[in-house]
């Protein structure tokens, strides 16, 4: 910045910004965030310009997800600022670290009814772990410390900060010398260590159960150091996956819903469950009461408020999972338990002689995780294809598996995939998405095309919204209200119509080569899989059911 | 929702002074199930301290909704002012 311009509060932001590394910033431009937008023209930081605010946060979570830093996104007030807001729910329902800005109209019109006025700030109470409005240009370097500071700490999430229009433009006439920290609130003494040794000593069937809290804790070592020395059967939540190494003797997969057979079997009929970095989603649980029937519960979690909140804790472990797990390390005479559970492994593995000629959709995606190079980074959109990339696909952190667990938004997996490549230029991406999925931020391959973003993209294509027409075929007598998709666009054209290179496959034959082919190219590349309409997600725990009441395709 | 065989609890709530954080309480309350059947809210203009009281009922054990007041950034602390019912210690 050349010496005689003055530095206004959309130049503080930028400087703030850099400050805690951010080089890279997402979002879509405005009449109520102009002055931010003309002060980014000056900084070093680097803007994507996504084409819809949506796709802007989607992309700055996959951003955080991807590369364990904040992603930040940027709108202007009302409909831009209204257009975050999914995008803010998704990354408060997985806990991840987002800071939105948002332009806000001048203070003096604040409250008028104004042109683009939207009371995000309000919007936002449900949607962020916390927000801030800032009216004081004098509050602005602090607030925006703090931002960053509340996304990282404890349990992270999303913070918003909506500024005013002429706060933007608001001469800063003082800078902090230093930073003030957030006054840490003392946590609850909450470490039964010796009642969970205890527990621990005593278990002939214990289960360690594994969320996406483990990643975040950045405690996978000490997780798989665990389980490694207690030998422990391990599962999954869906977040949770890549935590524990695939190649484990004893780890059995997912759990839940679409969990594997031996996982749920294994969970139902375990005497303790070891959690660590989950919450006892329905996802995970299906019906509450009969989960776990037999089981004690250790409880490792940074947030007390997910202690006891759906399933009672006999030990509970309050803090940072880094510290505390390695303290209930110890060896473990389980080997009965270890060998039931191989055994069931053996007997109930996936399957993918599937017959005919047709694809059939985990065989393809098992091929692409066969295929796909080390440190490959997956993000998916939501429906069957996703459970099916959680099933197939294997990752070895779960910060290569980016998935929408706790919202389940659609929508998700393109615009993610774009931030997750941007904040790992070096790394494969693929985004698995549905044909449903993909057109709810289908703008976003413009955002592809123009910044030649490599993302490789697997649709599998059922021309159906394929997980609520297998609903609607188990639990609604197949009744198929809504959810046929046969006049999609030619998804090939509508690729090429963005300069990505694309094919569409049908037949089992073509599968290995055409994975190949799309790996292979340098730039952006989407690969069209027709699969059959009729294929279903098994195994398949119907809702509010015991988990081991579940159905399967036999 | 019926209000027979609901329970009852007291809290009292300090919190930062701050004009929204009377609604993020409110929305929390709300959304974790509990009704508000008072509530008190006043300023210690000295040390900018809100002290709110609030009477709720709830089938649900009040401690999901300490711990959830508790999340909230600007609280300073959150007690039970109801020695009648059974509820974990909460001080902050
Ligand atoms: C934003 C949003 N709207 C609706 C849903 C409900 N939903 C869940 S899966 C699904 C179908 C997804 O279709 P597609 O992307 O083609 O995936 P498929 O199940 O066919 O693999 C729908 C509509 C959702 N999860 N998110
Ligand atoms: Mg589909």
């Amino acid at each position: 910045m050349s010496e005689n311009k003055v530095l206004t509060g959309g130049g503080l932001l930028f400087e703030v910004l850099q400050e805690h590394g951010v080089q890279h910033v997402f979002g879509y431009p405005g009449g109520a965030i102009m002055p931010i937008y003309d002060a980014l023209y000056d900084s070093d930081v680097q803007h994507f310009l996504c084409r819809h605010e949506q796709g802007a946060a989607f992309s700055a979570v996959g951003y955080a997800r991807a590369a364990g830093k904040v992603g930040v996104c940027l709108a202007t007030s009302g409909p831009g600022a209204t257009n975050l807001i999914t995008g803010l729910a998704d990354a408060l329902a997985d806990s991840i670290p987002v800071v939105a800005i948002t332009g806000q109209v001048p203070t003096a019109a604040m409250g008028s009814d104004a042109f683009q006025e939207i009371d995000i700030f309000g919007l936002s109470l449900a949607c962020t772990k916390h927000s801030f409005q800032v009216t004081d240009i004098n509050d602005l370097e602090k607030v925006l410390h703090q931002a960053f500071e509340i996304a990282l700490e404890g349990r992270h999430g999303p913070v918003l900060v909506d500024i005013p229009k002429d706060v933007q433009l608001a001469e800063v006439t003082e800078r902090l010398d230093k930073l003030s920290h957030l006054k840490n609130k003392v946590k609850l003494p909450l470490a039964d260590i010796s009642k969970a040794l205890d527990l621990l000593t005593h278990a002939k069937q214990p289960i360690l159960y594994v969320g996406g809290g483990v990643g975040m804790a950045n405690a996978i070592e000490e997780v798989r150091n665990f389980a490694e020395q207690t030998g422990m059967p391990s599962v999954s939540t869906l977040k949770g996956l890549g935590a524990i190494n695939p190649d484990n003797e004893n780890y059995l997969g997912m759990l839940g819903m679409h969990g594997t057979k031996t996982a749920n079997l294994a969970v139902q009929n375990s005497d303790l469950l070891v959690v660590v970095g989950a919450r006892f989603d329905d996802r995970v649980t299906g019906k509450l009461d009969e989960f776990a029937p037999n089981a004690r519960v250790i409880h490792f979690d940074i947030d007390t408020a997910e202690i006891n909140k759906r399933r009672a804790a006999d030990a509970a472990i309050l803090g940072d999972l880094k510290g505390n797990l390695p303290l209930l390390s110890m060896e473990l005479s389980i080997s009965a338990w270890q060998e039931e559970l191989q055994q069931m492994q053996k007997d109930f593995g996936w399957r993918y002689d599937h017959p005919g000629e047709n694809i059939f959709a985990p065989a393809v995606l098992k091929t692409v995780s066969d295929l796909m190079p080390d440190n490959t980074c997956v993000t998916t959109d939501v429906g069957q294809h996703q459970m099916w990339a959680a099933q197939h696909m294997s990752f070895d952190d779960p910060s290569n598996f980016l998935t929408s667990g706790g919202m389940g938004t659609m929508g998700f997996g393109l615009p993610a995939a774009i931030g997750a490549q941007i904040s790992r230029p070096h790394d494969t991406v693929i985004a698995v998405s549905g044909d449903g999925s993909i057109m709810m931020n289908v703008q976003e391959l413009a955002t592809i095309k123009r910044y030649q973003v490599p993302v490789k993209i697997v649709l599998i294509d059922n021309a159906k919204l394929g997980m609520v027409r297998q609903w609607q075929d188990l639990f609604f007598d197949g009744r198929l209200s809504e959810t046929d998709l046969a006049d999609n666009p030619d998804f090939v054209m509508l690729s090429q119509a963005f300069d990505i290179k694309s094919q569409t496959i049908s037949k089992k034959s073509q599968v290995k080569a055409a994975v190949e082919e799309m790996l292979d190219h340098d730039g952006p590349y989407l690969l069209r899989v027709q699969i059959d309409a009729k294929e279903n997600v098994w195994p398949l725990v119907p809702p509010n059911t015991a988990n081991d009441k579940m159905m399967e395709n036999v | 929702m019926s209000t027979a065989n609901l329970n009852k609890y007291q809290l009292i709530i300090m919190a930062d002074d701050k004009q929204v954080v009377l609604e993020r309480i409110l929305q929390v309350t709300r959304y974790r199930g509990f009704l508000i059947n008072g509530m008190n809210a006043e300023v210690n203009t000295g040390n900018n301290v809100a002290t709110i009281t609030m009477t709720v009922s709830s089938e649900r054990p009040i401690s999901l909704l300490i711990d959830q007041i508790n999340k909230l950034i600007d609280i300073k602390g959150v007690r039970v002012d109801n020695s009648a019912v059974n509820n974990k210690q909460q001080t902050a």
